[in-house]
């Protein structure tokens, strides 16, 4: 209980540091850490809330199904930007670090540091989850491409041209004559 | 308004070790090289399209070849630098506003956080004011004295085959939807800056098959799908018989017929891919119900004009197209049907490279005798203006119960918003047709609307997960929407925007169709002697047996 409530007490100064880690993992991150409104800046503003949920959800030792909503807030946007699979889904696995890190800073906190196998293995499974849905969002791209190519927007190119197809025929038919 | 350093836009710090990127910049940005890899570029234009249009009159497209973004070598032209240079210096002199933009900007960054691609990808390159700076740091170098001198001192920089893969790979991550141009205190249109690194590129041979293939085809045959003229009439009427069976009316459209009053021009994409095909229908029906004396063409059979996206001259030769029809056959006006980058063709460029029409007839309804003098130049007349002027003469009906499976919102497409000042009429005529619609956040509608990611010859499929990055904004105000009022459907009037958009959404908000406008005026108007069958849940969409 007494590590619950110290992941409590330090929710502040773990999400704010987690945040930041996640999205200095982008190129140019100054906005997206700065910017507050959810419309104009998307990726800071769902990262932000998806991982605030998610922390809420670990220390209530919610069920895995509920994860999903705020897994798929983050993991939803990553996996269609230009890392791996593995930098996708790594946010997840970076509070174990982040938790850490805080907890040693603090002297009273440390000697909470050997109980926190129990939460690890929460954010473990948390990060397993991320990683199914990084595959669900990577498949739905991929029925986008099917879907594309089926709708008939695909004709734009790669169509015969009439003219030239009916000149083949033609040629062909002379020469079978 | 702090002046920042454009560099300083592009930099930030993280400390500790990470699991993630580790891609904090450590070097300037004109040291950090692009890579081309599947998924981040367009495939390159076919040798045989580039070498057709090649040998067009009034257009230059060299240097036909097979080559790969991903190889170093990109098979240029052996003077290719000189190429580049010659044409920069060209377009210059040309274009009074290239100059301005080159000049003006005093990097304030007011647009850096505004463009959908940076939004998404977190990429600085894609801010606005560095996509220029890859164009203007050449042209410090070359054409300004500071430039001459000081070299890189002055933000200049020398032309390199580097420098050329960078713009390749940022001009066509730009969708030229001009969001930024509404922020910078200048009016720099960064959407002009990339169409004249475009047009550089095109000089060296250098475009993508999306564009370059519509291009052609629409040189050839009339529009972007390549369409035969027998196939586009066979398209329409297949439209009609779908129509009769969903409400009883029988239409008999006409094409290239001479003498008709009205020649109406749309996307191809309307009468061939859905859910264009709804709209189509929408526009049938409207018409038969007021009894409007117009025709189709076979030949001026697209409204989209793919030249935009490549070169002005080709912008040029495919708007031509619609006016030389036009006149062939003797009508008084043009109304155009739901498309984006037309309009803008039509209301920005349209009167200095063709107009003005003076061999037509300013617009005038010949059902409620409105004059459109806001089109007297260019003689076309938009279908959400004609068709809301017909609600507000009281000349149409509508049952709106026929839309009561529609939740709708309204996305301001981006050419017909900001480049043509489209914002009212569309909502007055949703107020008409449907019970309930509500706006997105302010921020993302009207003349800040988000882009759909995949306009100016993205949307091709290679490209998914960009266009899916570059469509977050979008999709996360419609997400918004939808779980705050259950909006289920996302209007607009644009092509690219219908296509694009149901992809957008497949991934983002899987629950929210996409649709036209004048389909839902399709769905819900009265017409005299309609049998509309009871069961059209989902009005002109319902499959019917």
């Amino acid at each position: 209980m007494q590590l619950i409530e110290a992941l409590k007490n330090k929710k502040k100064e773990i999400l704010s540091t987690w945040v930041d880690r996640t999205l200095d993992s982008y190129v140019s991150s100054g906005f997206f850490k700065r910017a507050q409104d959810k419309f104009a800046n998307p990726v800071g503003a769902n990262i932000r809330e998806g991982l605030s949920k998610l922390y809420d959800l670990l220390l209530c030792k919610a069920d895995q199904k509920e994860m999903m909503d705020p897994l798929d807030q983050v993991i939803r946007i990553r996996a269609v930007q230009e890392f791996t699979p593995a930098q996708a889904v790594a946010p997840i696995l970076e509070l174990k670090w982040v938790v850490k890190q805080v907890f040693t800073a603090d002297k009273k906190l440390r000697p909470l540091l050997i109980e926190l196998d129990s939460f690890d293995c929460d954010v473990d499974r948390a990060a397993l989850a991320a990683f199914d849905i990084y595959t669900i969002c990577r498949e739905q791209l991929y029925q986008n491409r099917i879907s594309e190519l089926k709708s008939g927007r695909s004709i734009l190119t790669d169509s015969g041209c009439p003219s030239a197809l009916d000149r083949q025929g033609k040629q062909h038919i002379s020469k079978l004559q | 308004m702090a002046v920042v350093k454009v560099d300083k836009l592009a930099r930030s710090v993280a400390e500790g070790p990470s699991l993630m990127t580790g891609s904090n910049p450590t070097k300037n940005w004109m040291d950090v090289p692009v890579v081309f890899k599947p998924g981040n570029y367009a495939y390159t234009t076919k040798p045989e399209k580039l070498e057709y249009l090649d040998s067009q009159q009034g257009v230059s497209f060299p240097n036909a070849r097979v080559w790969n973004p991903e190889d170093e070598d990109w098979k240029l032209p052996e003077n290719w630098k000189e190429i580049i240079i010659n044409g920069l210096a060209d377009r210059l002199d040309k274009f009074r506003s290239l100059k301005i933009f080159m000049d003006c900007c005093v990097r304030c960054g007011a647009c850096a956080d505004k463009c959908h691609f940076f939004l998404g990808t977190g990429d600085p390159k894609n801010m606005p004011v560095l996509r220029a700076e890859l164009l203007r740091s050449v042209y410090r170098q070359e054409f300004t004295l500071a430039g001459k001198l000081l070299g890189k001192m002055a933000g200049g920089r020398e032309m390199t085959t580097a420098v050329i893969k960078e713009w390749f790979m940022y001009a066509y991550q730009c969708t030229e939807c001009r969001r930024c141009s509404v922020f910078c205190p200048y009016g720099i249109d960064t959407a002009e800056i990339t169409m004249m690194l475009r047009e550089l590129l095109h000089l060296v041979g250098c475009g993508i098959n999306w564009a370059m293939e519509p291009v052609a085809n629409s040189n050839r045959t009339g529009n972007h799908m390549g369409l035969t003229p027998q196939a586009f009439k066979g398209n329409v009427e297949f439209l009609c018989e779908d129509i009769e069976n969903l409400t009883g009316i029988h239409i008999e459209p006409s094409f290239n017929r001479k003498g008709a009053e009205i020649l109406f021009i749309t996307p191809s994409a309307d009468v061939f891919a859905e859910p264009g095909l709804f709209t189509c229908m929408g526009y049938l029906l409207l018409f038969e119900a007021i009894g409007l004396d117009y025709t189709w063409s076979t030949y001026a059979s697209e409204g989209g004009n793919f030249g935009l996206f490549t070169s002005n001259q080709m912008m040029k030769k495919l708007n031509a197209k619609m006016y030389a029809e036009a006149k062939r056959l003797g009508v008084k006006w043009i109304l155009g049907g739901e498309c984006g980058h037309m309009w803008r063709v039509i209301h920005q460029y349209m009167d200095t490279m063709n107009g003005p029409a003076d061999f037509l007839e300013v617009p005038k309804s010949p059902i409620t005798g409105t004059v459109f003098d806001n089109t007297a130049s260019t003689k076309m007349v938009h279908i959400s203006e004609f068709t809301a002027d017909l609600i507000q003469q009281g000349k149409i009906k509508f049952d709106k119960s026929r839309n009561s499976h529609v939740k709708a919102t309204w996305h301001d497409s981006c050419n017909t918003a900001r480049g043509m000042g489209l914002l009212e009429e569309p909502r007055y005529i949703l107020d008409h047709v449907v019970d309930n619609w509500v706006e997105m956040p302010e921020n993302t509608i009207r003349e800040k609307t988000f882009c759909c990611g995949s306009g100016t010859a993205l949307n091709t499929d290679e490209i998914m997960e960009l266009r899916m990055r570059a469509g977050l904004p979008r999709a996360n105000a419609v997400r918004y929407v939808a779980d705050k009022h259950g909006v289920n459907t996302l209007g607009c009037v644009c092509a690219i925007d219908r296509a694009t958009l149901t992809t957008l959404m497949n991934y983002w908000n899987p629950d929210v169709q996409v649709c036209g406008l004048s389909e839902l005026v399709g769905n819900a108007l009265i017409i005299e002697g309609e049998k509309r069958a009871e069961n059209l849940d989902e009005g002109l969409r319902t499959m019917v047996f």
